[in-house]
This record gives structure tokens, C-alpha cells and sequence, in this order.
């Protein structure tokens, strides 16, 4: 049996909040630093889900390291339920970490297939969702930060396709 | 005399006088009276470990010993902990008479802590000359620097450094640190006008612990300015803005890009 030292992460997480005023509204922005103790690595973010998928990874690898005796479906049942638990993440994350068991490239190229599968079906929901006079309402920093939000993540997964491009010539 | 400096010239007295001093920040190192206590005197490591552990927790209630073995062995059983207590016993009162109530562990029933009026902490004197810098900040900057000062001078390093994989040192090594990160920022601001080199100091040290510390980027600019180093304050800036955005993915807040706006115009 693991030693109970083994089954454990801690982590320790610091939040900065700055309060400001630009283009005449007040804004919040938090800063965040989590760390985790065991192995002294950290990461800053300004998304709390940044900070959840460190969490996820690390926990992930501890699970990894306490199964790795163990057969690949077994230690694929085990991941499965041990990252039940993130529900915001259960979607995507088991089946990104289960292939990151079986094959690291193909699981890259998996990941791109499952962003782009969940850009097209956002894009839906908001078309569907979304009504017309909702936006009225919207102010012109709020169109100025989705139209900011949305070039970013263009450019992100830009990135990234040109990354599993590279992967992919590399094989 | 002013409450304040009274308080504080308590606290520095008990520095003297104290029978028991611990430093934890930075390493660790016990006195007993005026000697240092040798290593070779812990024998192993659990005992040292066990008085860290009543450190780290000697705010809260005392510990029940169950919840303190739990922390600190994997299989322990009570021969263990009687062990690395007597072991503390032992460093910290060699000539105590047998069957005699131990000092400075206290024991109830079958809860521990340290008793914190008979031993000094580096750590706790960090704590009490901050609040009394807070308390005095704005409205009294002679006892308010004063106690920045003693706390900045007793901050030797993070908090037990020895022991950064072990959760139950977390809470305090973290609170260390954001304790001196607002020693720092809060006499730096205060020693501005006076002594902008000691500014430029203080927040240098400020960002060698965080160098996502945006309020000591803004305080090192006007410092620099304040010596008629105009340049230097700009590349702080630019050091700001490259910092933030590795770390973060974001500006310098509107108040930071306002100061070098102003810097900028300064012909």
C-alpha cells in the first residue's frame, strides 16, 4: 500500500484583488497564484480555471503514480472515478488525460478535435440563446471585451493547430 | 512616550529576556538563554519536527494529540510521540526535575502547545510589530516606522525553509510572506519623501520575493524620480509591464500607466 504521504496534494492558493476605473466604469481584476506544496511547483492566472486544471494535473499524476502497477484499463477506471469529482472539467478532461496514457500525440490531436467541436457547439448555444435585446443593453466595453475575448481565443487555437502541425510532421 | 512605542519596547525587552528564543524564518535555530542549541542535541528529526509543527499551530487551540500524530507519521503509535516530545523536553529544559510540569509545552489532558509567554518566535514578533505598524500607519509614522523596521530586521528568509513540502507549514510560510510583503510596501511608502534610496531598497526586496508586486513597481518610480533618475523609473515600468504580462497575460493597472504617463511629460 502507498504511504499516506504518497495519496496526498496540497495546495495553497493566493488571490489579488485590484479594483480600478477605466473608460469611466469601475472594473475588478483578481490575480491568482496557486502553489502546490508537495512539489513546490506554482503558476499565476487570472482564470480560476487555470488554476483547476493545475489542480487536475497534478492530482492526475499522483493518481498515475499510485496506479502505475496496474494494468492501462484498470488504471483507466481508476482516472475515470478519481476525476469524477471535476465536474467542470468532466467532459473533456478524463478523456484528454486517458489519452495522454495510451498515446501523447494522438491525444493532442484529439484535444484540437473536442476544442473545435465545442467552439461550433458555443457558437450554437449562442445563436440560440442569446436574445437580441440583451445586446441592446450591452455597453461598448462589453462588445469591446467579447470582440477582445474572441480574438485571443483565435489566436490560441491558431497556436495550437500550428503546434499539432508540427507534431504531426515530426512522427 | 506614545502607547505604541511603549508596546513595542515591551516586545524588544522580551526579545532580551526571554529564556527561549526560535528563529524559523530564514532557518532554524533555538537559544536557550544566551547559548545556541547544537544540532547534534535534537537526535532525530521528529523531534525537531514536532516543535515546528507546535509552531506552525500555536494560535490555535491546543492539539490534540491524535490530530498532531496524524500530521506528522504515517504509522506512528504513542511510544513515537512520547519520544519526540521528550526529546523537546529535553533540549529546552536539560535540568528540569523529574516529575515536575514541563514549561514551555504545555499539556492538557491529551492536547498540546507551546506556552507563548515563556518563549519568544521570530514568527509571532514578525506578526505583533506589523499590526502595530498598520495600527499606526497614517497617524503616528515615528512608531509606525519603527515597527516596520523591527519587523523587517527579524525577517531572515520564508518560514522554515527546510520543510517547503510539508502541508502543515503552508499556512504560515505564506502568511510570512505576505505579512513582510506589507512590511516592505508600507515603509517604503513611508520613507518616500525622506529617503527615496531606502524606498528603492525596500522594494527591491519587496519583488525579490514577488516580482508580480505591482504597488512596488509604482513606489521604485516615483523613488527614482524623486532622485532625478528619470530612465530608471521608465525601465521599471517596462520591467512591470514585461512581468505582468509573462505571468499574467495582462497591463499594468490604469493607476501604474498613469504614474509613467506623468513621468514621461516630466521634461
Amino acid at each position: 500500500m502507498s504511504k499516506k504521504q504518497d495519496q496526498t496534494a496540497s495546495f495553497m492558493v493566493r488571490f489579488n484583488q485590484n479594483i480600478f476605473e477605466e473608460d469611466g466604469e469601475s472594473k475588478v481584476q483578481w490575480r491568482g497564484k496557486i502553489s502546490h506544496v508537495q512539489e513546490g511547483d506554482e503558476q499565476n492566472f487570472t482564470d480560476f480555471n487555470d488554476a483547476l486544471i493545475f489542480m487536475q494535473q497534478k492530482l492526475a499524476n499522483l493518481t498515475k503514480e499510485a496506479t502505475k502497477d496496474k494494468t492501462t484499463e484498470q488504471q483507466e477506471g481508476i482516472l475515470q472515478k478519481s476525476l469524477y469529482m471535476w465536474k467542470t472539467m468532466k467532459e473533456v478532461g478524463p478523456k484528454v488525460l486517458m489519452e495522454t496514457i495510451k498515446d501523447p500525440k494522438k491525444q493532442l490531436s484529439q484535444f484540437q478535435d473536442q476544442i473545435q467541436g465545442q467552439i461550433s457547439s458555443i457558437g450554437e448555444e449562442i445563436s440560440e440563446k442569446v436574445q437580441i435585446d440583451e445586446w441592446r443593453n450591452a455597453s461598448r466595453s462589453d462588445y469591446k471585451k467579447v470582440k477582445k475575448s474572441i480574438n485571443e481565443l483565435s489566436a490560441q487555437i491558431k497556436k495550437l493547430s500550428e503546434k499539432i502541425d508540427d507534431i504531426s510532421k515530426n512522427k | 512616550m506614545s502607547e505604541s512605542i511603549k508596546k513595542l519596547e515591551k516586545l524588544i525587552s522580551f526579545q532580551e529576556y526571554a529564556p527561549i528564543r526560535i528563529q524559523t524564518l530564514g532557518q532554524f535555530s533555538i537559544w536557550r538563554g544566551s547559548d545556541k542549541i547544537d544540532s547534534k542535541e535534537w537526535g532525530r528529526d521528529k523531534t525537531i519536527q514536532l516543535l515546528q509543527y507546535l509552531i506552525s499551530n500555536r494560535r490555535r487551540n491546543a492539539q490534540h494529540k491524535e490530530t498532531i500524530m496524524d500530521n506528522l507519521w504515517e504509522d506512528g503509535d504513542d511510544r513515537d510521540f512520547k519520544v519526540a516530545l521528550h526529546g523537546i523536553h529535553k533540549v529546552l529544559e536539560p535540568a528540569r526535575p523529574s516529575r515536575t510540569e514541563p514549561t514551555y509545552v504545555i499539556r492538557q489532558g491529551v492536547s498540546y502547545q507551546l506556552n507563548l509567554e515563556k518563549i519568544w518566535i521570530d514568527i509571532d514578533m514578525l506578526e505583533k510589530y506589523i499590526i502595530i505598524g498598520n495600527e499606526t500607519f497614517g497617524n503616528d509614522f515615528t512608531s509606525a516606522k519603527k515597527a516596520y523596521k523591527l519587523a523587517i530586521a527579524i525577517y531572515q528568509g520564508a518560514y522554515l525553509p527546510n520543510r517547503i513540502y510539508e502541508d502543515w507549514s503552508s499556512e504560515e510560510r505564506e502568511k510570512a510572506q505576505l505579512l513582510i510583503l506589507s512590511a516592505y510596501i508600507s515603509l517604503a511608502e513611508i520613507l518616500l519623501e525622506e529617503n527615496p534610496l531606502e524606498t528603492i531598497r525596500l522594494t527591491q526586496n519587496a519583488l525579490a520575493i514577488d516580482p508580480t508586486w505591482e504597488d512596488a513597481y509604482r513606489l521604485q518610480m516615483q523613488a527614482y524620480v524623486a532622485k532625478g533618475n528619470r530612465p530608471q523609473a521608465i525601465k521599471t515600468f517596462q520591467k512591470c509591464e514585461l512581468v505582468l504580462d509573462q505571468e499574467y497575460g495582462v497591463d499594468p493597472l490604469p493607476e501604474t500607466k498613469k504614474l509613467m504617463r506623468e513621468i514621461q511629460e516630466i521634461s
